[in-house]
Protein backbone atom coordinates (compact mmCIF):
# COMPACT_ATOMS: atom_id res chain seq x y z
CA UNK A 1 0.00 0.00 0.00
CA UNK A 2 2.44 2.58 1.18
CA UNK A 3 4.97 3.52 -1.52
CA UNK A 4 7.31 4.87 1.15
CA UNK A 5 7.59 1.54 3.00
CA UNK A 6 11.07 0.10 3.29
CA UNK A 7 10.47 -3.37 1.89
CA UNK A 8 9.35 -3.36 -1.76
CA UNK A 9 6.30 -5.42 -2.59
CA UNK A 10 7.13 -8.82 -4.14
CA UNK A 11 6.68 -8.88 -7.87
CA UNK A 12 4.11 -11.27 -9.23
CA UNK A 13 1.36 -11.18 -11.82
CA UNK A 14 -1.18 -9.95 -9.26
CA UNK A 15 0.94 -7.07 -8.00
CA UNK A 16 -0.27 -3.50 -8.54
CA UNK A 17 1.11 -1.86 -11.62
CA UNK A 18 0.49 1.63 -10.20
CA UNK A 19 1.12 3.20 -6.82
CA UNK A 20 -2.00 2.47 -4.78
CA UNK A 21 -2.27 5.82 -3.09
CA UNK A 22 -5.76 6.72 -4.17
CA UNK A 23 -9.06 5.14 -4.98
CA UNK A 24 -9.35 7.60 -7.84
CA UNK A 25 -6.59 5.84 -9.73
CA UNK A 26 -7.56 2.33 -8.73
CA UNK A 27 -11.21 2.68 -9.65
CA UNK A 28 -11.68 4.47 -12.99
CA UNK A 29 -15.45 4.02 -12.87
CA UNK A 30 -15.68 5.72 -9.47
CA UNK A 31 -13.51 8.52 -10.77
CA UNK A 32 -15.62 8.98 -13.87
CA UNK A 33 -18.84 9.03 -11.85
CA UNK A 34 -17.42 11.55 -9.38
CA UNK A 35 -16.33 13.84 -12.15
CA UNK A 36 -19.71 13.57 -13.81
CA UNK A 37 -21.35 14.66 -10.54
CA UNK A 38 -18.81 17.42 -10.13
CA UNK A 39 -19.35 18.83 -13.61
CA UNK A 40 -23.09 18.62 -13.32
CA UNK A 41 -22.82 20.47 -10.03
CA UNK A 42 -20.50 23.11 -11.35
CA UNK A 43 -22.27 23.77 -14.62
CA UNK A 44 -25.87 23.71 -13.56
CA UNK A 45 -25.78 25.08 -10.09
CA UNK A 46 -23.02 27.55 -9.48
CA UNK A 47 -23.41 29.94 -12.46
CA UNK A 48 -27.06 30.58 -11.67
CA UNK A 49 -26.16 33.71 -9.76
CA UNK A 50 -27.06 36.94 -11.48
CA UNK A 51 -23.54 37.44 -12.69
CA UNK A 52 -21.40 34.50 -13.73
CA UNK A 53 -18.34 34.17 -11.45
CA UNK A 54 -14.94 35.08 -12.85
CA UNK A 55 -13.09 32.17 -14.40
CA UNK A 56 -10.33 32.02 -11.81
CA UNK A 57 -12.81 32.02 -8.96
CA UNK A 58 -14.80 29.29 -10.67
CA UNK A 59 -11.64 27.23 -11.19
CA UNK A 60 -10.58 27.59 -7.58
CA UNK A 61 -13.97 26.35 -6.35
CA UNK A 62 -13.74 23.34 -8.59
CA UNK A 63 -10.19 22.62 -7.48
CA UNK A 64 -11.38 22.80 -3.90
CA UNK A 65 -14.13 20.30 -4.64
CA UNK A 66 -11.67 17.98 -6.37
CA UNK A 67 -9.40 18.04 -3.33
CA UNK A 68 -12.28 17.34 -0.94
CA UNK A 69 -13.48 14.52 -3.17
CA UNK A 70 -9.99 13.03 -3.40
CA UNK A 71 -9.54 13.18 0.35
CA UNK A 72 -12.92 11.84 1.42
CA UNK A 73 -13.18 9.34 -1.44
CA UNK A 74 -9.89 7.78 -0.45
CA UNK A 75 -11.20 7.27 3.07
CA UNK A 76 -14.63 6.06 1.99
CA UNK A 77 -13.31 3.47 -0.46
CA UNK A 78 -10.74 1.96 1.90
CA UNK A 79 -12.20 -1.16 3.56
CA UNK A 80 -9.59 -0.96 6.33
CA UNK A 81 -10.61 2.50 7.56
CA UNK A 82 -12.89 2.52 10.61
CA UNK A 83 -16.58 3.17 10.01
CA UNK A 84 -16.59 6.19 12.32
CA UNK A 85 -13.99 7.87 10.15
CA UNK A 86 -16.01 7.08 7.04
CA UNK A 87 -19.09 8.61 8.65
CA UNK A 88 -17.13 11.79 9.38
CA UNK A 89 -15.81 11.85 5.82
CA UNK A 90 -19.27 11.39 4.34
CA UNK A 91 -20.72 14.13 6.58
CA UNK A 92 -17.83 16.40 5.62
CA UNK A 93 -18.48 15.78 1.94
CA UNK A 94 -22.17 16.57 2.32
CA UNK A 95 -21.42 19.66 4.43
CA UNK A 96 -18.98 21.00 1.84
CA UNK A 97 -21.44 20.56 -0.99
CA UNK A 98 -24.25 22.14 1.03
CA UNK A 99 -22.10 25.05 2.04
CA UNK A 100 -20.99 25.65 -1.57
CA UNK A 101 -24.61 25.52 -2.65
CA UNK A 102 -25.62 27.93 0.09
CA UNK A 103 -22.73 30.30 -0.54
CA UNK A 104 -22.37 30.36 -4.33
CA UNK A 105 -25.65 29.25 -5.93
CA UNK A 106 -28.18 31.74 -7.22
CA UNK A 107 -30.78 30.74 -4.64
CA UNK A 108 -32.61 33.62 -2.95
CA UNK A 109 -32.28 32.51 0.63
CA UNK A 110 -33.78 35.62 2.11
CA UNK A 111 -37.01 35.39 0.17
CA UNK A 112 -37.18 31.67 0.80
CA UNK A 113 -36.97 32.32 4.52
CA UNK A 114 -39.63 35.03 4.40
CA UNK A 115 -42.02 32.72 2.61
CA UNK A 116 -41.53 29.32 4.09
CA UNK A 117 -39.80 29.83 7.42
CA UNK A 118 -41.57 32.92 8.65
CA UNK A 119 -42.11 31.64 12.18
CA UNK A 120 -43.75 34.91 13.24
CA UNK A 121 -46.91 33.88 11.39
CA UNK A 122 -47.21 30.95 13.77
CA UNK A 123 -47.12 33.04 16.93
CA UNK A 124 -50.33 32.40 18.83
CA UNK A 125 -51.36 29.82 16.26
CA UNK A 126 -49.46 26.79 17.56
CA UNK A 127 -52.49 25.61 19.51
CA UNK A 128 -54.44 25.35 16.25
CA UNK A 129 -51.83 23.01 14.83
CA UNK A 130 -51.79 21.15 18.14
CA UNK A 131 -55.55 20.62 17.93
CA UNK A 132 -55.08 19.42 14.37
CA UNK A 133 -52.44 16.95 15.52
CA UNK A 134 -54.77 15.64 18.20
CA UNK A 135 -57.47 15.00 15.63
CA UNK A 136 -54.95 13.38 13.27
CA UNK A 137 -53.72 11.01 15.97
CA UNK A 138 -57.26 10.18 17.02
CA UNK A 139 -58.24 9.45 13.42
CA UNK A 140 -55.13 7.33 12.93
CA UNK A 141 -55.69 5.41 16.15
CA UNK A 142 -59.32 4.53 15.52
CA UNK A 143 -58.82 3.83 11.81
CA UNK A 144 -55.75 1.75 12.72
CA UNK A 145 -57.82 -0.46 14.97
CA UNK A 146 -60.54 -0.54 12.33
CA UNK A 147 -58.24 -1.56 9.52
CA UNK A 148 -56.51 -4.23 11.62
CA UNK A 149 -59.91 -5.70 12.48
CA UNK A 150 -61.10 -5.57 8.86
CA UNK A 151 -57.80 -7.07 7.67
CA UNK A 152 -57.84 -9.81 10.29
CA UNK A 153 -61.44 -10.68 9.46
CA UNK A 154 -60.71 -10.96 5.75
CA UNK A 155 -57.52 -12.97 6.28
CA UNK A 156 -59.24 -15.38 8.68
CA UNK A 157 -62.18 -15.80 6.33
CA UNK A 158 -59.74 -16.58 3.54
CA UNK A 159 -58.32 -19.48 5.55
CA UNK A 160 -61.67 -21.21 5.13
CA UNK A 161 -60.63 -21.74 1.49
CA UNK A 162 -64.18 -21.42 0.23
CA UNK A 163 -63.87 -20.52 -3.46
CA UNK A 164 -67.06 -18.46 -3.52
CA UNK A 165 -66.21 -16.50 -0.40
CA UNK A 166 -62.64 -16.05 -1.59
CA UNK A 167 -63.86 -14.58 -4.86
CA UNK A 168 -65.80 -11.82 -3.11
CA UNK A 169 -63.02 -11.16 -0.61
CA UNK A 170 -60.52 -10.85 -3.47
CA UNK A 171 -62.83 -8.43 -5.27
CA UNK A 172 -63.08 -6.33 -2.11
CA UNK A 173 -59.33 -6.30 -1.52
CA UNK A 174 -58.46 -5.57 -5.14
CA UNK A 175 -61.04 -2.81 -5.48
CA UNK A 176 -59.97 -1.02 -2.32
CA UNK A 177 -56.30 -1.40 -3.11
CA UNK A 178 -56.75 0.19 -6.51
CA UNK A 179 -59.04 3.12 -5.60
CA UNK A 180 -57.24 6.23 -4.31
CA UNK A 181 -58.21 6.97 -0.71
CA UNK A 182 -59.38 10.44 -1.73
CA UNK A 183 -61.98 8.93 -4.08
CA UNK A 184 -63.33 6.67 -1.34
CA UNK A 185 -63.65 9.62 1.03
CA UNK A 186 -65.28 11.86 -1.54
CA UNK A 187 -67.73 9.09 -2.42
CA UNK A 188 -68.67 8.41 1.20
CA UNK A 189 -68.91 12.08 2.07
CA UNK A 190 -70.61 13.50 -1.01
CA UNK A 191 -72.39 10.60 -2.71
CA UNK A 192 -73.77 8.57 0.18
CA UNK A 193 -76.04 11.42 1.38
CA UNK A 194 -77.96 10.98 -1.88
CA UNK A 195 -78.69 7.42 -0.74
CA UNK A 196 -79.91 8.71 2.59
CA UNK A 197 -76.69 8.03 4.51
CA UNK A 198 -75.12 11.21 5.83
CA UNK A 199 -71.88 10.76 7.73
CA UNK A 200 -69.79 13.43 9.40
CA UNK A 201 -66.29 14.14 8.20
CA UNK A 202 -64.65 12.29 11.11
CA UNK A 203 -66.79 9.18 10.65
CA UNK A 204 -66.23 9.36 6.89
CA UNK A 205 -62.48 9.41 7.37
CA UNK A 206 -62.46 6.55 9.86
CA UNK A 207 -64.71 4.47 7.63
CA UNK A 208 -62.74 5.13 4.46
CA UNK A 209 -59.36 4.51 6.08
CA UNK A 210 -60.55 1.35 7.85
CA UNK A 211 -62.04 -0.11 4.69
CA UNK A 212 -59.15 0.92 2.46
CA UNK A 213 -56.26 0.06 4.73
CA UNK A 214 -58.14 -3.02 5.95
CA UNK A 215 -57.63 -4.34 2.43
CA UNK A 216 -53.89 -3.74 2.70
CA UNK A 217 -53.77 -5.14 6.22
CA UNK A 218 -55.56 -8.29 5.08
CA UNK A 219 -52.76 -8.93 2.62
CA UNK A 220 -50.19 -8.54 5.42
CA UNK A 221 -52.10 -10.98 7.59
CA UNK A 222 -52.56 -13.40 4.72
CA UNK A 223 -48.83 -13.43 4.00
CA UNK A 224 -48.16 -14.08 7.69
CA UNK A 225 -50.73 -16.85 7.91
CA UNK A 226 -49.37 -18.49 4.78
CA UNK A 227 -45.85 -18.36 6.21
CA UNK A 228 -46.88 -20.76 8.97
CA UNK A 229 -46.01 -24.31 7.99
CA UNK A 230 -48.96 -26.49 7.03
CA UNK A 231 -47.75 -29.13 9.50
CA UNK A 232 -48.70 -26.75 12.32
CA UNK A 233 -52.29 -26.71 11.10
CA UNK A 234 -52.34 -30.50 10.81
CA UNK A 235 -50.86 -30.98 14.27
CA UNK A 236 -53.42 -28.63 15.79
CA UNK A 237 -56.32 -30.22 13.93
CA UNK A 238 -55.15 -33.74 14.82
CA UNK A 239 -55.33 -32.76 18.50
CA UNK A 240 -58.97 -31.93 18.04
CA UNK A 241 -58.61 -28.15 18.17
CA UNK A 242 -61.44 -26.40 16.38
CA UNK A 243 -60.77 -24.23 13.37
CA UNK A 244 -61.09 -21.05 15.41
CA UNK A 245 -58.85 -22.35 18.22
CA UNK A 246 -56.28 -23.44 15.64
CA UNK A 247 -56.23 -19.98 14.14
CA UNK A 248 -56.19 -18.05 17.41
CA UNK A 249 -53.78 -20.25 19.38
CA UNK A 250 -51.48 -21.72 16.76
CA UNK A 251 -51.56 -19.84 13.47
CA UNK A 252 -51.89 -16.19 14.51
CA UNK A 253 -49.26 -16.25 17.30
CA UNK A 254 -46.78 -17.64 14.78
CA UNK A 255 -47.90 -15.33 12.00
CA UNK A 256 -47.63 -12.25 14.23
CA UNK A 257 -43.86 -11.66 14.02
CA UNK A 258 -44.07 -12.04 10.26
CA UNK A 259 -47.05 -9.69 10.04
CA UNK A 260 -45.76 -6.91 12.28
CA UNK A 261 -43.25 -5.23 9.92
CA UNK A 262 -45.47 -4.93 6.82
CA UNK A 263 -48.55 -4.20 8.95
CA UNK A 264 -46.90 -1.34 10.78
CA UNK A 265 -45.62 -0.03 7.48
CA UNK A 266 -49.22 -0.04 6.28
CA UNK A 267 -50.42 1.70 9.44
CA UNK A 268 -47.75 4.39 9.13
CA UNK A 269 -48.85 4.93 5.52
CA UNK A 270 -52.38 5.20 6.89
CA UNK A 271 -51.34 7.83 9.40
CA UNK A 272 -49.90 9.84 6.54
CA UNK A 273 -53.09 9.35 4.56
CA UNK A 274 -55.17 10.94 7.33
CA UNK A 275 -54.05 14.16 5.61
CA UNK A 276 -56.44 13.27 2.80
CA UNK A 277 -59.27 13.83 5.29
CA UNK A 278 -58.75 17.57 4.82
CA UNK A 279 -60.67 17.13 1.54
CA UNK A 280 -63.82 16.34 3.51
CA UNK A 281 -63.02 19.09 6.01
CA UNK A 282 -62.09 16.86 8.92
CA UNK A 283 -60.27 19.26 11.26
CA UNK A 284 -56.99 17.34 11.24
CA UNK A 285 -53.45 18.69 11.07
CA UNK A 286 -53.18 19.45 7.37
CA UNK A 287 -56.65 21.02 7.28
CA UNK A 288 -55.77 23.28 10.20
CA UNK A 289 -52.44 24.18 8.56
CA UNK A 290 -54.22 25.05 5.34
CA UNK A 291 -56.65 27.28 7.23
CA UNK A 292 -53.71 29.12 8.75
CA UNK A 293 -52.04 29.30 5.34
CA UNK A 294 -55.12 31.08 4.01
CA UNK A 295 -55.64 33.39 6.97
CA UNK A 296 -51.97 34.35 7.28
CA UNK A 297 -51.35 34.30 3.50
CA UNK A 298 -48.08 32.56 4.18
CA UNK A 299 -47.16 28.89 3.66
CA UNK A 300 -45.09 28.59 6.84
CA UNK A 301 -47.91 26.73 8.67
CA UNK A 302 -47.70 24.06 5.97
CA UNK A 303 -43.97 23.70 6.62
CA UNK A 304 -44.68 23.49 10.33
CA UNK A 305 -47.28 20.79 9.68
CA UNK A 306 -44.75 18.89 7.58
CA UNK A 307 -42.24 19.08 10.44
CA UNK A 308 -44.88 17.87 12.90
CA UNK A 309 -45.67 14.88 10.65
CA UNK A 310 -41.94 14.16 10.54
CA UNK A 311 -41.53 14.40 14.31
CA UNK A 312 -44.48 12.07 14.87
CA UNK A 313 -43.66 9.52 12.19
CA UNK A 314 -39.91 9.04 12.56
CA UNK A 315 -40.06 7.76 16.17
CA UNK A 316 -42.95 5.51 15.14
CA UNK A 317 -40.93 4.01 12.31
CA UNK A 318 -37.96 3.51 14.64
CA UNK A 319 -40.18 1.95 17.31
CA UNK A 320 -41.48 -0.46 14.69
CA UNK A 321 -37.93 -1.56 13.93
CA UNK A 322 -37.13 -2.11 17.60
CA UNK A 323 -40.31 -4.12 18.09
CA UNK A 324 -39.55 -6.17 15.01
CA UNK A 325 -36.07 -7.06 16.29
CA UNK A 326 -37.46 -8.00 19.69
CA UNK A 327 -40.08 -10.28 18.18
CA UNK A 328 -37.48 -11.95 16.02
CA UNK A 329 -35.19 -12.48 18.99
CA UNK A 330 -37.98 -13.95 21.07
CA UNK A 331 -38.69 -16.34 18.25
CA UNK A 332 -35.09 -17.49 18.21
CA UNK A 333 -34.88 -18.15 21.97
CA UNK B 1 -67.12 -31.48 -3.47
CA UNK B 2 -70.86 -31.78 -3.80
CA UNK B 3 -70.51 -35.23 -5.26
CA UNK B 4 -68.72 -36.44 -2.16
CA UNK B 5 -71.39 -35.20 0.23
CA UNK B 6 -74.27 -36.56 -1.79
CA UNK B 7 -72.65 -39.95 -2.14
CA UNK B 8 -72.18 -40.02 1.58
CA UNK B 9 -75.77 -39.15 2.28
CA UNK B 10 -76.84 -42.49 0.80
CA UNK B 11 -74.78 -44.29 3.39
CA UNK B 12 -76.60 -45.69 6.38
CA UNK B 13 -74.66 -44.50 9.38
CA UNK B 14 -75.31 -47.55 11.47
CA UNK B 15 -73.22 -48.91 14.27
CA UNK B 16 -70.87 -51.61 13.16
CA UNK B 17 -70.68 -54.32 15.78
CA UNK B 18 -67.56 -56.22 14.90
CA UNK B 19 -65.98 -55.23 18.19
CA UNK B 20 -62.99 -53.78 16.39
CA UNK B 21 -61.45 -50.48 17.47
CA UNK B 22 -61.02 -49.38 13.88
CA UNK B 23 -62.89 -50.84 10.95
CA UNK B 24 -62.08 -49.60 7.46
CA UNK B 25 -64.32 -50.61 4.59
CA UNK B 26 -63.42 -50.05 0.94
CA UNK B 27 -61.58 -46.77 1.51
CA UNK B 28 -60.78 -44.75 -1.61
CA UNK B 29 -58.85 -41.51 -1.93
CA UNK B 30 -58.38 -39.59 -5.13
CA UNK B 31 -56.34 -36.41 -5.58
CA UNK B 32 -57.86 -35.13 -8.82
CA UNK B 33 -56.53 -37.66 -11.37
CA UNK B 34 -54.37 -39.54 -8.91
CA UNK B 35 -56.03 -42.57 -7.37
CA UNK B 36 -53.99 -43.03 -4.19
CA UNK B 37 -56.07 -45.46 -2.14
CA UNK B 38 -57.91 -48.02 -4.23
CA UNK B 39 -60.21 -49.71 -1.77
CA UNK B 40 -58.63 -50.50 1.56
CA UNK B 41 -60.47 -52.72 3.99
CA UNK B 42 -59.08 -53.82 7.29
CA UNK B 43 -59.79 -53.79 10.98
CA UNK B 44 -57.74 -53.13 14.06
CA UNK B 45 -58.61 -54.61 17.43
CA UNK B 46 -58.19 -52.92 20.78
CA UNK B 47 -54.57 -52.87 21.99
CA UNK B 48 -53.36 -54.12 18.66
CA UNK B 49 -50.15 -52.63 17.22
CA UNK B 50 -50.33 -52.54 13.46
CA UNK B 51 -47.35 -51.60 11.34
CA UNK B 52 -48.04 -50.19 7.89
CA UNK B 53 -45.25 -50.82 5.42
CA UNK B 54 -44.77 -50.37 1.74
CA UNK B 55 -42.71 -48.64 -0.91
CA UNK B 56 -42.82 -44.86 -1.12
CA UNK B 57 -45.90 -43.54 -2.88
CA UNK B 58 -47.93 -46.58 -1.94
CA UNK B 59 -50.38 -44.48 0.10
CA UNK B 60 -49.30 -45.38 3.64
CA UNK B 61 -49.38 -41.82 4.96
CA UNK B 62 -52.55 -40.97 3.07
CA UNK B 63 -54.21 -44.05 4.58
CA UNK B 64 -53.32 -42.90 8.08
CA UNK B 65 -54.32 -39.30 7.42
CA UNK B 66 -57.64 -40.38 5.98
CA UNK B 67 -58.49 -42.15 9.20
CA UNK B 68 -58.59 -38.94 11.22
CA UNK B 69 -59.76 -37.00 8.20
CA UNK B 70 -56.73 -34.77 7.82
CA UNK B 71 -57.42 -35.88 4.27
CA UNK B 72 -61.05 -36.32 3.32
CA UNK B 73 -61.60 -39.84 1.96
CA UNK B 74 -63.23 -39.91 -1.46
CA UNK B 75 -65.41 -42.90 -0.60
CA UNK B 76 -65.65 -45.79 1.83
CA UNK B 77 -66.39 -46.10 5.52
CA UNK B 78 -64.30 -45.72 8.61
CA UNK B 79 -65.73 -46.93 11.91
CA UNK B 80 -64.01 -45.94 15.13
CA UNK B 81 -65.42 -47.96 18.02
CA UNK B 82 -68.29 -48.83 15.70
CA UNK B 83 -69.21 -45.25 14.78
CA UNK B 84 -68.99 -44.16 11.16
CA UNK B 85 -66.80 -41.06 11.38
CA UNK B 86 -67.56 -40.05 7.79
CA UNK B 87 -71.22 -39.52 8.63
CA UNK B 88 -72.46 -35.96 8.17
CA UNK B 89 -73.50 -35.50 11.80
CA UNK B 90 -70.07 -36.40 13.14
CA UNK B 91 -68.05 -33.66 14.87
CA UNK B 92 -64.65 -34.57 13.54
CA UNK B 93 -62.89 -32.59 16.29
CA UNK B 94 -64.35 -34.98 18.87
CA UNK B 95 -63.17 -37.94 16.82
CA UNK B 96 -59.69 -36.47 16.64
CA UNK B 97 -59.49 -36.14 20.41
CA UNK B 98 -59.68 -39.94 20.50
CA UNK B 99 -56.90 -40.36 17.94
CA UNK B 100 -53.43 -39.09 18.74
CA UNK B 101 -51.16 -38.44 15.81
CA UNK B 102 -47.39 -38.19 15.63
CA UNK B 103 -45.84 -36.73 12.51
CA UNK B 104 -42.60 -37.32 10.69
CA UNK B 105 -41.60 -33.67 11.09
CA UNK B 106 -42.71 -33.47 14.77
CA UNK B 107 -44.81 -30.33 14.14
CA UNK B 108 -44.37 -29.03 17.66
CA UNK B 109 -45.69 -25.51 18.11
CA UNK B 110 -42.49 -23.43 18.05
CA UNK B 111 -43.97 -20.48 19.95
CA UNK B 112 -44.78 -22.65 22.99
CA UNK B 113 -42.55 -24.47 25.48
CA UNK B 114 -42.70 -28.25 25.78
CA UNK B 115 -45.16 -28.18 28.65
CA UNK B 116 -47.28 -25.53 26.92
CA UNK B 117 -47.34 -27.68 23.80
CA UNK B 118 -48.69 -30.53 25.88
CA UNK B 119 -51.14 -28.43 27.92
CA UNK B 120 -52.68 -26.55 25.03
CA UNK B 121 -55.12 -29.13 23.69
CA UNK B 122 -56.34 -30.55 27.03
CA UNK B 123 -56.98 -27.03 28.31
CA UNK B 124 -58.71 -25.60 25.25
CA UNK B 125 -60.54 -28.72 24.08
CA UNK B 126 -61.11 -30.78 27.23
CA UNK B 127 -61.41 -27.57 29.30
CA UNK B 128 -59.40 -28.92 32.22
CA UNK B 129 -57.72 -26.50 34.62
CA UNK B 130 -54.21 -25.17 34.12
CA UNK B 131 -53.03 -26.92 37.25
CA UNK B 132 -54.43 -30.30 36.29
CA UNK B 133 -53.10 -29.96 32.75
CA UNK B 134 -49.66 -29.09 34.11
CA UNK B 135 -49.68 -32.09 36.44
CA UNK B 136 -50.74 -34.42 33.66
CA UNK B 137 -48.27 -32.84 31.28
CA UNK B 138 -45.39 -33.26 33.71
CA UNK B 139 -46.37 -36.90 34.25
CA UNK B 140 -46.28 -37.43 30.48
CA UNK B 141 -42.94 -35.66 30.18
CA UNK B 142 -41.70 -37.97 32.91
CA UNK B 143 -42.95 -40.91 30.89
CA UNK B 144 -40.95 -39.82 27.84
CA UNK B 145 -37.98 -38.88 30.01
CA UNK B 146 -37.99 -35.13 29.45
CA UNK B 147 -39.11 -33.56 32.74
CA UNK B 148 -36.07 -31.28 32.72
CA UNK B 149 -37.05 -29.90 29.30
CA UNK B 150 -40.53 -28.73 30.33
CA UNK B 151 -39.80 -25.01 30.07
CA UNK B 152 -37.72 -25.29 26.90
CA UNK B 153 -38.79 -24.22 23.43
CA UNK B 154 -38.79 -26.88 20.69
CA UNK B 155 -35.92 -25.18 18.86
CA UNK B 156 -33.56 -25.99 21.72
CA UNK B 157 -34.44 -29.69 21.66
CA UNK B 158 -32.83 -32.37 19.55
CA UNK B 159 -34.93 -34.18 16.96
CA UNK B 160 -35.44 -37.19 19.20
CA UNK B 161 -36.45 -35.01 22.14
CA UNK B 162 -38.87 -33.05 19.94
CA UNK B 163 -40.50 -36.25 18.76
CA UNK B 164 -40.85 -37.49 22.34
CA UNK B 165 -42.52 -34.21 23.32
CA UNK B 166 -44.80 -34.62 20.29
CA UNK B 167 -45.77 -38.08 21.52
CA UNK B 168 -46.45 -36.69 24.99
CA UNK B 169 -48.55 -33.94 23.42
CA UNK B 170 -50.66 -36.50 21.57
CA UNK B 171 -51.02 -38.62 24.72
CA UNK B 172 -52.17 -35.62 26.74
CA UNK B 173 -55.58 -35.88 25.11
CA UNK B 174 -55.79 -39.44 26.48
CA UNK B 175 -56.59 -40.91 23.09
CA UNK B 176 -57.83 -44.45 22.48
CA UNK B 177 -55.71 -44.80 19.37
CA UNK B 178 -52.29 -43.50 18.33
CA UNK B 179 -51.18 -43.00 14.75
CA UNK B 180 -47.49 -42.66 13.95
CA UNK B 181 -46.63 -41.33 10.50
CA UNK B 182 -42.98 -42.28 9.98
CA UNK B 183 -42.04 -41.06 13.46
CA UNK B 184 -38.32 -41.80 13.12
CA UNK B 185 -37.67 -40.99 9.46
CA UNK B 186 -36.54 -37.43 10.12
CA UNK B 187 -34.25 -38.40 12.99
CA UNK B 188 -30.52 -38.89 13.15
CA UNK B 189 -29.70 -42.59 13.68
CA UNK B 190 -28.57 -42.18 17.28
CA UNK B 191 -31.92 -40.63 18.26
CA UNK B 192 -34.17 -43.27 16.76
CA UNK B 193 -33.76 -45.59 19.74
CA UNK B 194 -35.09 -43.17 22.35
CA UNK B 195 -38.29 -42.59 20.35
CA UNK B 196 -38.82 -46.27 19.64
CA UNK B 197 -38.38 -47.02 23.36
CA UNK B 198 -41.25 -44.70 24.18
CA UNK B 199 -43.38 -46.35 21.51
CA UNK B 200 -42.51 -49.83 22.79
CA UNK B 201 -43.65 -48.85 26.27
CA UNK B 202 -46.92 -47.56 24.89
CA UNK B 203 -47.45 -50.82 23.04
CA UNK B 204 -46.79 -52.75 26.25
CA UNK B 205 -49.33 -50.63 28.10
CA UNK B 206 -51.96 -51.73 25.64
CA UNK B 207 -52.36 -48.68 23.41
CA UNK B 208 -53.97 -49.32 20.04
CA UNK B 209 -51.37 -48.15 17.55
CA UNK B 210 -50.97 -47.81 13.82
CA UNK B 211 -47.40 -47.13 12.82
CA UNK B 212 -46.10 -46.25 9.38
CA UNK B 213 -42.48 -47.22 9.77
CA UNK B 214 -39.66 -49.23 8.31
CA UNK B 215 -37.89 -49.88 11.59
CA UNK B 216 -37.59 -53.64 11.26
CA UNK B 217 -36.37 -54.21 14.80
CA UNK B 218 -39.23 -52.32 16.33
CA UNK B 219 -41.82 -53.94 14.09
CA UNK B 220 -40.57 -57.49 14.76
CA UNK B 221 -40.64 -56.89 18.47
CA UNK B 222 -43.67 -54.70 19.04
CA UNK B 223 -46.06 -55.12 16.13
CA UNK B 224 -48.86 -57.66 16.23
CA UNK B 225 -49.60 -57.29 12.53
CA UNK B 226 -48.15 -55.82 9.41
CA UNK B 227 -50.19 -54.30 6.62
CA UNK B 228 -48.20 -54.25 3.44
CA UNK B 229 -49.42 -51.56 1.02
CA UNK B 230 -48.54 -51.37 -2.66
CA UNK B 231 -50.14 -48.84 -5.01
CA UNK B 232 -53.04 -48.10 -2.69
CA UNK B 233 -53.97 -51.66 -1.94
CA UNK B 234 -53.19 -54.00 0.95
CA UNK B 235 -51.27 -56.82 -0.68
CA UNK B 236 -50.39 -58.62 2.52
CA UNK B 237 -51.75 -58.73 6.02
CA UNK B 238 -50.10 -60.91 8.62
CA UNK B 239 -47.89 -61.23 11.66
CA UNK B 240 -44.31 -59.97 11.35
CA UNK B 241 -43.14 -63.58 11.37
CA UNK B 242 -45.42 -64.52 8.47
CA UNK B 243 -44.41 -61.55 6.40
CA UNK B 244 -40.71 -61.43 7.09
CA UNK B 245 -40.07 -65.18 6.97
CA UNK B 246 -42.77 -66.87 4.90
CA UNK B 247 -43.98 -64.26 2.44
CA UNK B 248 -44.48 -65.51 -1.12
CA UNK B 249 -45.57 -62.12 -2.49
CA UNK B 250 -43.19 -60.81 -5.15
CA UNK B 251 -43.61 -57.13 -4.24
CA UNK B 252 -43.14 -57.83 -0.56
CA UNK B 253 -39.99 -59.83 -1.12
CA UNK B 254 -38.59 -57.16 -3.44
CA UNK B 255 -39.29 -54.43 -0.91
CA UNK B 256 -37.92 -56.40 2.04
CA UNK B 257 -34.73 -57.20 0.14
CA UNK B 258 -34.21 -53.46 -0.34
CA UNK B 259 -34.67 -52.34 3.23
CA UNK B 260 -32.85 -55.15 5.02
Amino acid sequence: MNPMSATPAPKNKFARTHPGWSVWLRRPSVTALSFAVLFAYAFFLLPTKDTAPPFLFYLSINLFIVLVLAFTGNILADPKKPEALKMIAALLLIAVFCWLFYRYSGAQWGRLKDFFFNWETLEGNWWILWQGLEVTLLLAFISGIGSVLVGLLIAVLRTLHSPTLNFFLKVYVDVFRSIPMIVVMVFIFFALPFMGISLGSIVTTILALSLGYGAYASECFRAGIESVHSGQLEAARSLGLSRWKTISKIILPQAFPVVIPPLTGTLVAMLKDTAVASIVAAPELLKRARELYTSETNPTPLVAAALIYLVVLIPLVRAVNVLENKLQKRRKV
Amino acid sequence: MFLRTSSRKGVKCKMNDTGAMIEVVDLHKRFKDLHVLKGISTSVKQSEVVAVMGPSGSGKSTFLRCMNRLEEPSSGHIYIEGIDILAPYIDINRVRTEIGMVFQSFNLFPHLTSIENIKLAPMSVRKISDQEATERGMALLDKVGLVDKAKVYPEQLSGGQQQRVAIARALAMQPQIMFFDEPTSALDPEMIGEVLDVMRNMAKEGMTMMVVSHEMGFIKEAADRILFLVDGLIVEDGTPDQIFNYSKNERTLEFLSKII
